[in-house]
């Protein structure tokens, strides 16, 4: 473009410089097109680009509408949020591989993520003395909702809540002293602390999670596993 | 030049919208109202409980050739939980009042007919013939160990593929969420297995 404007300011009048004018008009539609070209293709990518992103954000919710799928990492750096009813919500996905190595938790009781092979068993099972979280965690994977208490919950309370497990299938119950609160439910991806035997929120906890659809692999079961 | 950008991210926050719009709104009483015959709920729904029952039959058979602790855990897993899922799969079928049966090839509902040539009891992919069946009721010890986490790894791959054909196709949430469950476990006790065949001094067929 430069040499254009020079050629015509040089050639002075005539059909020189009209030559060059038209000369310099073509070149610069010409540059024209090719920047609208650039810019044609850039959206294009861009746009594509959008719809790629938005597809992926589809098929994932699509098929990740149970929060349970397999991810690389058991440990991330997930967090409970507690929801208006007060059970608390594991925000990231839990792993589900078996492991033979010690995992170690991000939560007390543990609420999911990678275990051992072996399931405790969660029939109905009482267990007086702690039990192993990878196997625990595995039954929580059946489906089953795990009561746990520590030193501060009454001899009362514990005796109701024994009772009531030993005749629930799919629960089972064991202390843990390394707990927050005296007496806590946990399912998979969830838990809650409640006030005493008697809480509401018992019953409630047992109905809404006690194979119910937080269950990762529904139908497995809570027999001839681990035993105390 | 700024027009093109604000389409771009507004056909990407619509994309955007309508899937989390699509997530919330997913799997509340859409097994409420019966899918169609030929719908890949019924498909799976059908194929699957037959694909599951190999599963459960094939564990019993280890069961009773076995002493190994591990092997005969992993066999009572397989087969309490394929055998309950299948349990739900045929009750959803028996609500929607569909047959249990298709004229169309196994698999049809996810433009997969004719993945197995049904012969000998294959039915499905992943699925073992009778003969290999008969092999493992004859085999004892280590051996019969060795074919059964060779076969129900194929089972398995079989079995997740199809899974994942439900995840993707599926409308009925509690369906899709019970799909996406056997994808996952699936894929766990594949890899539990691969160490179990190792330990055996094994591995996979495939």
């Amino acid at each position: 473009m430069g040499s254009a404007k020079k050629s015509a300011k040089d050639s002075g009048s005539g059909s020189a410089a009209r030559k060059a004018r038209i000369e310099e008009m073509r070149r610069a539609e010409r540059s024209r097109e090719r920047r609208n070209r650039i810019l044609t293709i850039g959206v294009s990518v861009v746009i594509v680009a959008g719809l790629v992103v938005g597809a992926t954000v589809l098929v994932r919710s699509q098929s990740d509408d149970d929060s349970t799928t397999a991810a690389s990492d058991s440990k991330g750096t997930g967090k409970f949020v507690t929801g208006a009813d007060g059970v608390k919500t594991w925000d990231t996905k839990l792993t589900q591989n078996h492991v033979t190595k010690t995992v170690n938790y991000p939560m007390e009781p543990p609420v999911g993520g990678d275990h051992n092979q072996v399931w405790m068993n969660c029939n109905g099972d009482v267990y007086t003395k702690a039990i192993n979280n990878m196997n625990a965690v595995h039954s929580l994977e059946h489906g089953a909702v795990w009561v746990t208490y520590n030193s501060k919950a009454s001899k009362t309370d514990i005796d109701a809540l024994a009772a009531k497990v030993k005749k629930t299938p799919y629960t089972l119950m064991s202390p843990d002293d390394k707990q927050a609160d005296p007496i806590m439910l946990s399912a998979w991806g969830k838990q809650r602390t409640v006030t005493s035997a008697t809480d509401p929120n018992v019953d409630k906890f047992f109905s809404e999670f006690v194979q119910g659809d937080q269950t990762p692999e529904p139908g497995a079961a809570c027999t001839n596993g681990l035993s105390q | 030049m700024r027009a093109p950008w604000i389409a771009a991210a507004a056909v990407t926050a619509l994309v955007a919208a309508g899937a989390i719009t699509y997530a919330v709104a997913d799997g509340d009483d859409s097994g409420m109202t019966a899918p169609a015959a030929d719908s890949a709920d019924a498909g799976f729904a059908r194929d699957m409980a037959v694909h599951h029952q190999q599963a459960v039959e094939m564990s019993y058979i280890v069961r009773d050739r076995t002493d190994n602790e591990e092997i005969r855990r992993l066999a009572y897993d397989i087969s309490q939980t394929q055998a309950n899922q299948r349990g739900m799969l045929l009750g959803w079928l028996d609500l929607w009042e569909l047959p249990k049966v298709s004229s169309d090839a196994p698999m049809t509902w996810m433009d997969m007919a004719g993945m197995a040539d049904g012969k000998d009891g294959a039915l499905m992919p992943g699925m073992a013939t009778n003969t290999e069946l008969t092999k493992l009721g004859k085999l004892s010890g280590k051996q019969a160990e060795v074919l059964y986490l060779q076969l129900m790894t194929e089972h398995h791959q079989g079995g997740i593929h199809m899974a994942e054909g439900c995840v993707k196709r599926c409308e009925v949430g509690v369906e899709k969420r019970l799909a996406q469950g056997m994808v996952n476990a699936q894929e766990s006790e594949i890899s539990l297995m691969a160490g179990m065949l190792k330990e055996r001094g094994a591995k996979a067929l495939s």
